[in-house]
């Protein structure tokens, strides 16, 4: 209970810090931030379409059935320059951890992306502290 | 492979993740403009460039839409920057003290339910184009001496529009259908570009929030360089719904980066929409 209460407050933190980024597209009006679910599996497609970017994730449960999982992301007009790339997304074949929180109406297997993690600890997160730990609390 | 699927649900925290999305629905607009302007320092005060004919030069790339956001590379990982980065997110908040627009007394009403109902109504929000002024002011320009072509990489997709600069009237072909960009003519008043746009369909809004018009809408642009900057006004005009015109203002600065296509527009989330939180997505 302590574990899930560590990571429940770490969430208020980070949506906390992503306040702006979860006012875009009427997050909650679709997506339940009061509910983070954590996936592994394999990028399997990429949507590079606006509003938002959509990756799909692969996953496999223990009876070996895969459920493809839609995640939203971000607008694709912020990763103008950024060198991270529909390609740079798809090339990368190692099994991921995502946290995603999932959609208000129920639709299984549907989502928005909040970290995407991959085996060697380089992440794509929503959280600029997941890569920059001088924002980290307290340390703006 | 092994896979697993962990819920958390959530008791304080969750309470206190809704005030916060509660208050970030009401959050002031952010844009980059600011942001943009920062990359050009002192571009106010630059030499203005002029074409052979003696007017300003307005080629450029003069605005990124959607450049709140940005993905940033931090080692091998990416993070998301700009407005949502503790560091830069001030920039971002610059308040553009945009005015709202007077309604006539009998359409405040439907302001309002549009409003309310944005999620569903605003067609700008399923992919539709969101038409002149909602637009925005012009993200490149591409000018000669007989046209000035505007483009812009919206979310909604690719727009352009093609203004000729030689005098022409409006066309007068009662035939011709209103448009999303509407029927725009150029002309010079000194050194300020004026562009009158008619025959402007109503399926768009002025802006967000519910902000309907009539096929009666007349759009007149004013761009003038000054250095490295346009200064960008925009009136709308539409004697049937609004009380008086409505101009917003846009202090634009010439960018060093591309302007790059936009990706298509596709609507996936209208299905999706349980509750009727909106946001702003001001040009």
């Amino acid at each position: 209970m302590r574990a899930t209460n560590r990571l429940l407050w770490a969430l208020v933190a980070a949506l906390s810090c992503a306040l702006p980024m979860l006012a875009h597209h009427a997050f909650a009006a679709e997506f339940d931030a009061g509910k983070t679910v954590t996936l592994r599996g394999v990028v399997s497609k990429v949507d590079w379409i606006n509003p938002h970017i959509f990756v799909y994730v692969d996953v496999k449960d223990d009876a070996g059935k895969t459920t493809t999982w839609a995640l939203q992301s971000l607008p694709p007009l912020f990763f103008r320059g950024s060198g991270l790339t529909k390609d740079v997304l798809l090339s990368n074949k190692q099994e991921v951890t995502v946290t995603a929180n999932p959609a208000k109406d129920g639709t299984r297997a549907y989502g928005f992306m909040t970290k995407l993690s991959y085996p060697d600890g380089h992440v794509f997160s929503m959280s600029p502290q997941d890569a920059d730990p001088t924002l980290r609390s307290g340390q703006k | 492979m092994t896979s697993t699927i962990a819920k958390h649900q959530v008791l304080a925290p969750a309470a206190l993740a809704a005030a916060i999305l509660i208050t970030a629905v009401n959050a002031p607009a952010q844009t980059n403009y600011a942001a943009e302007a920062a990359k050009n320092p002192g571009a106010a005060s630059k030499r203005t460039p002029r074409m052979a004919d003696g007017h300003p030069d307005l080629n450029g790339v003069w605005h990124h839409f959607f450049g709140i956001g940005t993905i940033e590379k931090v080692g091998e990982s990416f993070v998301v920057g700009g407005a949502f980065s503790p560091k830069s997110s001030a920039v971002y908040s610059a308040p553009l003290n945009d005015p709202k627009p007077e309604y006539k007394p009998e359409f405040v009403a439907k302001v309002r339910s549009l409003y309310d109902d944005q999620v569903r109504e605003d067609p700008g929000l399923h992919c539709m184009p969101p038409g002149v002024p909602r637009l925005g002011p012009p993200h490149q320009i591409v000018h000669t001496p007989k046209q000035a072509i505007f483009l812009y990489a919206d979310s909604t997709g690719n727009q352009w529009r093609v203004i000729p600069l030689d005098g022409r009237p409006h066309g007068t072909d009662p035939e011709t259908a209103s448009t999303y960009n509407g029927d725009s003519v150029g002309r010079w008043d000194g050194d300020t570009l004026v562009v009158d746009v008619t025959r402007l369909t109503d399926e768009t809004w002025l802006g967000d929030n519910g902000l309907f018009h009539s096929r009666k809408l007349h759009v007149t642009e004013r761009l003038r360089r000054v250095g490295d900057t346009i200064q960008y006004q925009v009136t709308a005009e539409d004697p049937e719904v609004l009380q008086k015109p409505w101009t917003l203002s846009r202090t634009l600065t010439l960018q060093p980066d591309a302007l790059e296509e936009a990706a298509p527009c596709v609507d996936k989330d209208a299905g999706h929409y349980v509750t009727l939180e909106h946001h702003d997505n001001t040009r």
